[in-house]
């Protein structure tokens, strides 16, 4: 078998069939249907909850109710599982209603009456008063390079919030089975949730457990927050002695679950010689109301902020605010989507102020093996994105079409951008090797199949599939005698959460280990088990968090995209003729999964840059809470979609595999402002998303009287 | 609660009298409601209503006749075929009526500048009695529309001479499964070089449909060139006509994406 070919998913019969079970297919009888009480206010003083009289069988739970900690276990513990006196943002929990009859619910929650003390709610970076994180670090001398150079140029981006918008919504169902409990449902990561259940009940770990049900794509968006949600659904079964199932609507799972960071950064360059010598960074996040996951976006998203490139000299500030807004979290590429676009317009900026094509002078920064990183570690492996620059410009003609762009009159104008980036594969700094630790099993049974026991989900991005390839790979035997079950905390060990585009990388290679140790020691018939644990390779500088000095991640994938439009000057409707990437994610563990992974990044890149547009109104409420207001690309909006692979082996991983999932979401939204401002006449824009309004807003077409 | 799947024309128009049930063509909009306590008519089998034929006066098309046979009938004018197309994606245009897409009501129904532009008539029927009123008569203001509870919209009546020469845009968020934002409907007959009729609407700007017979007018019998002398003053009477309401997406973008599709549809018109 060659490991590259795809083959049928897993999942594929069962998904197609119907036969999958997602947390709502789960039969309700016995159970209680629980629904959150929440903050109608951004910011107040919670003075009294009036209930109705409850029916019996009806049952209220909240903070009085919690027997562990208050607190959601996620990195810091400043989430309460219920609101205790005070509520920081539209939504925040109250408390939790439940009971048999889920209209009945709906109608008592509509009565429950809460008493506020409004405060005026902070709702933006610059008003926010409270700085969750702030951390800096530098390279170089930027003082010297300032000072000595011929040009300085200072400018500022925005991007906003984006919506992770999977099919399923969030939901859960909490079971207390004697001494211990049991929740189970849409999530990304058991360990965590069974971390956050066992703190806010009070449980020892094993007396919590943890399954995994077929879920309905996450990005993200099932990282952090189904450890809030199992904390609560666990403290009102418990309360209630009886199963409650908390399944979002849309609107909800829209308005009050995380989102991607909104951030506004500060690019100031230093110029020397027709080289970009130095950059002072300022990233700011909007956090929302609790730190949930801000801190390590943050570290996320610093590191990568002079982009692709080798900037010899750096100062990085980033900062987290609180704002009394719904709490922002993972999303598909974790903080480096924000910065990557403002490095990349900022270079292309400064290109064009330079009366130089953007791409060339781009290609005269990109870093190279042995070059140092942002934060003093190594590129230790080639850096290949010169390489795939040509590989891209050849599949869109992007250097002719760039000049042919040039001076358009009309009202339709095309224009095409190109954007560069990478993404830190796996964990940032010392995180595997310090906190996750993972462990992956194989279980061997008499019949001789093999069971893969490890913590990580397949939401949609095919990790069955992949998991049971490489094994089946080095064991051969037919994948088909691979098991692979929905993961269960009783049964499977810690392997880490499924995020940071660590799954195949790490995991996967500990399953190659234990695949090749077991096919070594296999024994026809017998029972088997065999065991890996994480080794954090050789070559790597160890990370320092304080000094932010190292290596941050053992290698980087890379990614090249080009976008190509057409921008109608009646209407500032823009259709995208082309999208065009090359990515390099190492050996592809099965060529259709990751091309499906490629394309559907580059369109969540791009609605990012575009249509995808979320507002806050005056009083910190979410605007556009369905997916007719909240748009994301069709089909339809990039029918012309190639997106390539360049496969730099990683030596470390499954056969050459590196991160995959995230990096295609980080680059596009640089690509696509690029070819917005070439086709609308050379202008600028610092701000995404970029929308029809704003086009007509820069075309200044006034009525045409 | 009891619903009704009618089959005949007649039999519809009881349920609608007894009161209380709700017409249903396909379902798109009131799927979406979700109400579970509304009982409906389901007016699919009613033969009056699946039609698409020709008179010698109108095009008659079907209350109950999907945006999939609207675009793929012959008979239908062009623009109304191209705008059916522009709905939504297949699975909607498969299910969703373009009597539907009226009598809800909603200025941002993609048929309906087309119809008003065109000057349709609806043919609209209760046990009493048959009424065919002008399109724009049934509109009467946000969400009020002029259908007695027991009325039902049976046909909607194309004039069959339409204008060849038309323009049709709708602007969404996105390329597919897209409310309009703005959408305009343009018709204009030349012949000999005069304009022999002049007819546009605006959708999506306004609680109703914006169509102004006597703005339109004043291209109306005037030579190409007399035409472009009064332009400027018939876009200032647009300019002055259109107030956009504020939704989705500003009032100034529409009003300037609206005056910006009626100069290019002059434009397209040679004028």
């Amino acid at each position: 078998m060659n490991i590259k070919e795809s083959v049928i998913k897993s999942d594929h019969a069962m998904k197609i069939t119907g036969e999958a079970v997602y947390v709502a297919d789960h039969p309700t009888d016995g159970m209680l249907f629980g629904r959150l009480l929440r903050s109608s206010k951004a910011r107040a003083r919670v003075l009294d909850v009036r209930l109705p009289a409850l029916p019996d069988g009806y049952l209220y739970a909240d903070k009085n109710d919690v027997p562990g900690a208050n607190k959601v276990k996620i990195v810091l513990d400043d989430t309460p599982v219920f609101a205790d006196g005070t509520v920081e943002f539209i939504g925040d929990p109250i408390g939790l209603l439940m009971g048999p009859d889920e209209d009945t619910v709906n109608r008592l929650l509509e009565r429950i009456e809460v008493e506020y003390e409004g405060l005026p709610p902070v709702l933006s970076i610059e008003d926010s008063d409270t700085v969750f994180f702030d951390y800096t670090y530098a390279k170089g001398n930027t003082d010297k390079a300032f000072a000595e150079a011929d040009h300085i140029f200072e400018e500022e981006f925005r991007t906003g919030l984006q919506e992770h918008a999977y099919l399923e919504t969030n939901g859960l169902i909490a079971r207390p089975d004697g001494g211990r409990i049991t929740v189970h449902g849409s999530l990304q990561c058991p360990y965590y949730v069974q971390g956050a259940v066992a703190n806010a009940m009070g449980f020892e770990p094993d007396r919590v457990q943890i399954k995994y049900d077929t879920t309905g794509g996450a990005f993200g968006g099932k990282e952090d927050y189904p450890s809030i949600l199992a904390a609560q659904a666990a403290v009102a079964a418990y309360k209630a002695g009886k199963p409650v199932r908390v399944i979002f609507g849309r609107r909800e799972d829209m308005e009050f679950t995380s989102k991607r960071h909104p951030s506004k950064c500060g690019y100031k360059a230093a110029v020397k010689d027709g080289r970009v010598t130095a950059m002072d960074i300022d990233v700011k996040y909007n956090a929302g109301a609790y730190t949930t996951l801000s801190k390590v976006v943050l570290q996320r998203g610093i590191i990568c902020a002079c982009g692709v490139y080798n900037i010899q000299n750096l100062a990085v500030r980033g900062r987290a605010y609180k704002t009394n807004t719904v709490p922002n979290g993972a999303f598909r590429g974790f903080g480096g989507p924000q910065p990557f676009f403002a490095v990349e317009m900022m270079m292309s900026h400064i290109a064009r102020n330079l009366g130089v094509e953007p791409l060339a002078f781009k290609e005269r920064h990109v870093a190279a093996q042995g070059d140092v990183t942002s934060t003093g570690g190594r590129f230790h492996f080639p850096v290949p994105i010169l390489l795939m620059i040509e590989q891209v410009a050849k599949a869109c003609n992007f250097r002719e079409k760039r000049e042919a762009y040039k001076n358009q009159t009309g009202t339709r104008r095309k224009g095409i951008g190109m954007s560069l980036c990478y993404h830190g594969a796996g964990f940032t700094g010392a995180g595997e090797r310090d906190l996750i630790k993972a462990v992956a099993k194989l279980r061997k049974y008499p019949d001789n199949k093999v069971e893969v026991l490890t913590a990580n989900t397949d939401m949609g991005q095919g990790l069955n599939t992949t998991f049971a390839k490489i094994v089946a790979n080095e064991l051969k035997i037919p994948m088909h005698d691979i098991i692979i079950a929905n993961p269960d905390t009783d049964r499977v060990p810690d392997s880490g959460p499924t995020v940071a585009s660590r799954s195949i990388m790490v995991v996967g290679e500990l399953l190659r280990r234990a695949a090749v140790r077991l096919r070594e020691q296999w024994a026809d018939g017998g029972e088997q088990l065999v065991e890996e644990r994480f080794k954090e390779p050789g070559y790597v500088i160890p990370f320092d968090l304080e000094k932010f000095q190292g290596d941050a991640y053992p290698t980087y994938s890379w990614a090249v995209n080009a976008v190509e439009l057409e921008a109608d000057t009646l209407t500032g409707t823009v259709k995208v003729l082309g999208a065009y990437g090359s990515f390099d994610v190492g050996t592809p563990i099965d060529r259709n999964i990751v091309t499906g992974q490629m394309e559907g990044g580059t369109m969540q890149g791009i609605g990012f840059a575009s249509m995808e547009r979320m507002a806050v109104d005056g009083s910190g409420k979410i605007r556009g809470n369905s997916l007719s207001d909240y748009i994301i690309p069709t089909s339809l909006d990039i029918p012309n979609l190639q997106c390539m692979l360049y496969e730099e082996e990683y030596p470390e991983g499954p056969y050459g595999a590196k991160g995959a999932g995230e990096l295609p979401a980080v680059g596009a939204a640089g690509a696509y402002i690029e070819a917005i401002e070439q086709a609308l006449g050379d202008v600028r824009v610092n701000h995404i998303p970029f929308t029809a309004e704003d086009a007509i807003e820069i075309l200044h077409k006034e009525p045409s009287l | 609660m009891v619903s009704y799947l009618p089959v005949s024309l007649n039999e519809a128009l009881e349920y609608r009298g007894a009161g209380g049930a709700i017409p249903y063509g396909g379902g798109t909009d009131l799927m979406i409601k979700g109400d579970k306590d509304a009982a409906y008519i389901f007016l699919h089998k009613v033969p009056e209503m699946r039609g698409i034929i020709e008179d010698d006066k109108y095009i008659r098309i079907g209350a109950c006749c999907t945006f999939t046979e609207v675009a793929g009938n012959p008979l239908c004018p062009a623009i109304l075929r191209e705008a059916a197309l522009q709905i939504a994606a297949p699975a909607i245009r498969n299910l969703g009526t373009i009597g539907g897409n009226i009598g809800n009501g909603s200025p941002k129904a993609d048929s309906a500048p087309v119809f008003f532009a065109a000057g349709a008539k609806l043919r609209l029927m209760s046990l009493r009695a048959e009424r065919i009123i002008p399109i724009k008569e049934f509109y009467l203001g946000r969400n009020k529309l002029s259908l007695e509870p027991d009325e039902l919209i049976v046909e909607v009546l194309m004039p069959k001479h339409v204008s060849s020469r038309y323009y049709y845009r709708k602007v969404g968020a996105r390329e597919a499964l897209a409310i309009s934002r703005v959408s305009f409907a343009g018709l204009m007959d030349i012949k000999e070089g005069r304009v022999m009729h002049c007819a546009v609407s605006f959708g999506a700007v306004s609680d109703v449909i914006i169509r102004r017979d006597d703005i339109d007018a004043m291209l109306t019998g005037k030579t190409v060139s007399e035409a472009k002398a009064v332009k400027q003053a018939y876009l200032n009477a647009y300019n002055t006509a259109i107030t956009p309401i504020r939704g989705r997406v500003s009032e100034k973008y529409r009003k300037a994406v609206c005056m910006n599709l009626l100069g290019d549809f002059l434009a397209a018109m040679g004028i």
